[in-house]
């Protein structure tokens, strides 16, 4: 179990891109965590005063966005040490299937597990759900942690 | 309208139809500013453009003109996704959009570049919802 403070410390992420709200359980290859879904959600802030129910569907990416953040999660526990100064890419993905849509009010489970790990690359697969039905299947998912200093933008 | 990104894609190439495959092709380009909400917490100090909203960029350039003559179109599926390069504050993504038919299904298939060279390759799965009768 990792609490909101505890995710907080984990993630370099911060508002709005933070998206993952409590870690339920870790075990040596795997995680489970909460996403909840409210309507103060900054996406909806420019929404006119009577919404179609369809503009309050949580944006798709955003849920594999979330579901990345928890993998995140047991990838930086996983590499513990080597992972000191170092960002976690995203690579690519594969196999990901939206089964339904998430609206406010609605909570988020995500289940990550490590597939396999090359050097400094892991893949990860699992699902969400909500409200114990399907709600993302993930084929595949690969993270890599680099030198902070290989991303930085280019000089202008 | 609900979206992670504020730019809007300006159409470059206007749909054009391969009469052998059935496959459509645009071409699109987005400016990010460093105004995106996104970039205060991706990352604070550090900010770069997250892979999900080159997406989004993809997703908006390609429901701006879907295929000619189908039903509604919904989001099914990331076939895949590959990120090449990291994206930043005024960056210009240029995206090039193939809409394939795909059985009852349509593929979208985009490369995404900057002016740095390749930034993304991704491919998506709509499926037509049921016409109402």
């Amino acid at each position: 179990m990792l609490t909101a403070a505890g995710v907080r410390a984990t993630l370099p992420h911060r508002y709005p891109m933070l998206l993952v709200d409590r870690v339920l359980d870790t075990g040596d290859d795997r995680i489970r965590a909460l996403k909840a879904v409210t309507l103060n959600e900054p996406w909806y802030a420019r929404l006119g005063p009577s919404p179609a129910e369809d503009d309050l569907a949580y944006p798709d990416f955003l849920l594999i966005e979330s579901w990345t953040q928890t993998a995140g999660i047991l990838a930086t526990r996983l590499a513990g040490d080597a992972a000191e100064g170092q960002v976690m890419l995203f690579g690519s993905m594969s196999g990901i299937e939206f089964h339904r849509r998430v609206f406010p009010g609605d909570t988020v489970e995500h289940h990550a597990r490590l597939e396999r790990a090359v050097n400094d690359t892991m893949i990860f697969a699992g699902e969400s759900t909500v409200g114990g039905e399907p709600l993302l299947t993930v084929g595949q998912i690969t993270m890599a942690f680099r030198p902070g200093g290989t991303l930085a933008p280019p000089a202008s | 309208m609900t979206g992670t990104v504020l730019a809007a894609p300006r159409p470059v190439r206007a749909p054009a139809r391969d009469e052998a495959s059935g496959a459509w092709t645009a071409g699109y380009t987005v400016a990010i500013s460093g105004d995106e909400p996104v970039f205060a917490g991706h990352y604070p100090d550090f900010p770069i453009f997250p892979g999900v909203c080159v997406m989004e960029c993809v997703r908006r350039a390609a429901e701006t003109a879907p295929p000619p003559g189908t039903g509604e179109l919904r989001l099914a599926a990331v076939e895949s996704t590959r990120f090449l390069a990291a994206v930043h504050p005024g960056d210009e993504l240029t995206i090039d959009v193939t809409w394939s038919p795909r059985g009852e299904a349509w593929r979208c298939a985009a490369k995404v570049a900057t002016d740095r060279g390749p930034a993304a390759s991704v491919r998506l799965r709509y499926r037509q919802e049921a016409t109402p009768c």
